[in-house]
């Protein structure tokens, strides 16, 4: 069983699909996250949005501390089973299943 | 007689069923319609009725401009407050900006703990969407289908098809819930939590043996049109519309000239047509008053005619109390002088074009004949010369109708030289917004490096997403802003769409350019499409160029929620109102008895009213025996509303030559 988890700034909408024109990076991470889904069976995808989901940002002390201390900047900051792999940007899906599969060397610990 | 006197018996039965409690279940009883329709007079007398009627009723209102208060005469507000008089009844007054704020603060209160103020503002904003005040706003519906201590619960306002659609959570944001991942409805995490009681309120909207859904309009044609596509918006989600309030026909024997006698005529039609036409359960009615109607004893008067056939009682001997405020436009004999309340050299000075593109925008809520007063406008400055394009936003659209000309997606001449027309058709809109936005996403994922993604699949996403009714708000706000962009007029005109929703399709601009500049909604979005609604914003902003018309009635909602609006539209885009159209005013050559003249100084004194709270020239527009119909009629209509006959003298010949 592998975790992936996703922890974004506050925004409306997580889809990407709203507003004038969609937001490619939301669009594209919604799209990836669907896919890996698909591709991995023993996968659990969470996304939590600082304006939806804050509890898991307070409850989540390394996730806290890391907001505290640099400011929403940081985020997204992308989880597998515990370990930080991203900071600061979206992944693209080749990232992500590298991540996962375990063979890309998590950026920070 | 004897044959009506049994039908409004049995009318009074139906409709006595359809609001009556049927077991031993709270009856929630829901009353829809525009403002100034008598909503509020038929939800508290109903409320009064089923209350006298040993039934425990609680009477809910979310008008954001109450007037329980005057029906009442007792203060009420924000608490269930036990109405004097009335055994077994109470009222609350729920306001709902303070209920949307309410909400706001719960989201953020969590997140002050990890971020800064700034950073707190930033959300703030983001949670000033329209989606957030209509999910906050149907949490006061909810908040009260659990009420078992009453036998009734009477709402004076009812959520329309469109908030249901969007609390009944399609599948595919259901999935996206699952995920924990948000939507533009909101709060995946608090919306799981609510899910439950939001599914049970939708169980108990749709239940019509505990449920009753009613409308209340007036009688006349547009009204019972607007009442029939409300009620198949909600009939397509499973609601039933089981009783119709005609509200405030002439009484006969008030209408002695050729003028009201047509006019009653007319209404009498209407009333017919509704009753063979409209799908309801039940059809009642109720005359118009000489005055407002409020107090214990005239809502007994329509509770009793609504609910036990009773014949209604209207006393028009009462003198009008010239001695009141704001009469002193009524002179001795009672005799109203309109004219001297409006200074029409103001009013051509608001409608006249200057050098750039002038835009013009009559806005108000449905009903207030604002698609003919926009259309009247255009009318005379195309006579005068300017190239002229009038615009409907409103769904509802009826421009058809008042020119008798088709009238498309795209400008088109509609017989009348300098003048084309077109109306926001929603269906095209849409078909444009998604195929723009498929467009780019297809050639977002061109110039990815993402060597296995499924490219289709992300697009099917995509397209799942624009399902949404938040979709179609963009596609309406995208075509609207497109009319900006439309060469070769002197004058665009808009008539903007009824309700909340014109509003939001207005305010809506600025709302995005503020999340594009917050940076966090739309990372990616295109700097163009920015400039583009800056555009928008400064022009409509800027009273040279742009002329916001409030159209109302003189009655006390009609005029509130035209206040309101406007002082949204101030605060949250920085618009001002400049111009103020006051329509059917009472002729003076008609309705020569004391029930007339009582109206007539009560519409002079919702204008006095008026001209106290918007500071803005009066645009007077008579009440005709008919609605104008074609051009002749329309250029008949301008020479009788303020300024409009004057729009050629004051223009000047630099203009372009037709």
């Amino acid at each position: 069983m592998t975790e992936l988890t996703l922890y974004e700034e506050a925004m409306c909408c997580s889809t990407g699909v709203c507003g004038p024109d969609p937001d490619d990076e939301l669009v594209a991470v919604s799209a990836a996250l669907d896919q890996l889904e698909d591709a991995f069976d023993d996968l659990e995808v969470t996304r939590a949005n600082m304006q939806h989901n804050i509890d898991q940002f307070l409850e989540t002390k390394r996730i806290y501390d890391r907001v505290q201390a640099d400011g929403p900047s940081v985020l997204p900051i992308t989880v597998v089973d515990d370990e930080i792999v991203a900071e600061g940007e979206y992944l693209s899906y080749d990232e992500l299943t590298a991540a996962i599969d375990g063979s890309a060397a998590p950026q920070e610990a | 007689m004897a044959r009506t006197q049994r039908s409004a018996e049995s009318a009074a039965t139906s409709a006595r069923e359809i609001v009556e409690p049927s077991g031993d279940d709270t009856e929630f009883v829901f009353f829809s319609g525009k403002g100034g329709v008598g909503k509020s007079t038929v939800s508290c007398a109903t409320a009064t009725w089923l209350a006298d009627n040993d039934y425990e009723t609680l009477l809910v209102t979310t008008d954001p401009a109450p007037n329980l208060s005057d029906i009442f005469g007792q203060a009420i507000g924000h608490e269930v407050t036990a109405i004097d008089g009335v055994e077994n009844l109470s009222a609350i007054e729920i306001d709902p900006d303070t209920a949307a704020e309410e909400y706001r603060q719960e989201t953020i209160e969590p997140m002050r703990e990890l971020l800064g103020d700034e950073e707190i503002e930033t959300v703030e904003e983001q949670l000033n969407s329209p989606c957030v005040e209509e999910i906050a706003a149907f949490d006061n519906f909810v908040d009260f289908m659990d009420s078992p201590e009453y036998d009734a619960v009477v709402f004076d306002t009812a959520p329309t098809g469109h908030t249901i659609r969007l609390m009944e959570l399609p599948s595919d944001w259901n999935a996206e819930l699952e995920k924990g991942g948000s939507t533009c409805i909101g709060p995946a995490a608090s919306m799981e939590d609510r899910k439950r009681e939001y599914e049970r309120a939708i169980d108990t909207l749709q239940d019509d043996e505990r449920t009753s859904f009613a409308f209340v309009g007036k009688p006349e044609g547009s009204s019972i049109d607007e009442i029939e596509r409300s009620a198949s918006d909600l009939g397509e989600l499973g609601i039933e519309s089981q009783l119709l309030i005609l509200n405030g026909y002439l009484p006969e024997s008030v209408c002695d000239d050729p003028f009201f006698e047509g006019k009653r005529a007319d209404e009498q039609a209407v009333i017919e047509r509704a009753r063979e036409e409209f799908d309801a359960d039940a059809t009642a009615t109720y005359p118009l008053q000489p005055g407002e109607i409020a107090g214990l004893d005239l809502l007994a008067d329509v509770g009793g005619v609504l609910y036990d056939g009773a014949e209604a009682t209207v006393d028009v001997g009462t003198a009008t109390d010239v001695d009141g405020d704001g009469t002193e436009h009524v002179d001795s004999d009672g005799a109203v002088d309109f004219e001297s309340m409006t200074d029409a050299d103001a009013v051509v000075d608001q409608l006249t074009p200057g050098e750039e593109t002038q835009y013009l925008f009559f806005t108000g809520k449905g009903g207030v004949g604002k698609s003919t007063v926009a259309s009247t406008a255009a009318t005379k400055l195309a006579e005068a010369g300017h190239e002229t394009l009038v615009v409907t936003t409103d769904p509802a659209a009826h421009l058809e109708d008042i020119f008798g000309e088709p009238v498309g997606h795209e400008p088109t001449p509609v017989g009348q030289e300098n003048l084309d027309a077109a109306r926001i058709d929603q269906e095209k809109a849409l078909a444009e917004y998604r195929e723009q936005v498929l467009d780019h996403v297809t050639e977002m994922y061109e110039d990815k490096a993402d060597t296995q993604i499924d490219v289709d699949a992300a697009i099917a996403n995509v397209e799942e997403e624009l399902e949404s009714p938040c979709a179609e708000e963009m596609a309406a706000l995208e075509k609207f802003v497109s009319y900006f962009d439309e060469d070769g007029y002197d004058v665009v005109v808009f008539d903007t769409a009824p309700t909340g929703h014109t509003l939001r399709l207005l305010e809506l601009p600025s709302d995005w350019k503020g999340f594009m500049d917050l940076g966090s909604l739309t990372k990616g979005a295109a700097p163009a499409k920015g400039d583009q609604y800056d555009a928008v914003i400064e022009t409509m902003k800027d009273p040279e160029r742009s002329t916001f018309a409030f159209v109302m009635y003189p009655e006390y909602t009609p005029m509130m929620e035209a206040y309101r609006a406007a002082a949204d539209l101030e605060d949250q885009v920085g618009i001002e109102t400049s111009l103020v159209v006051a329509n059917y005013l009472l002729p003076e050559e008609y309705g020569d008895n004391a029930f007339f003249a009582n109206r007539r100084a009560q519409q002079a004194q919702y204008l006095e009213e008026i001209r106290d709270r918007f500071d803005a020239p009066l645009m007077l527009a008579p009440l005709r025996r008919d609605e104008p119909i074609g051009l002749d009629e329309l250029s008949a209509f301008g020479e009788e509303i303020t300024g409009l006959a004057d729009v050629a003298e004051a223009d000047a010949p630099e203009v372009t030559p037709s």
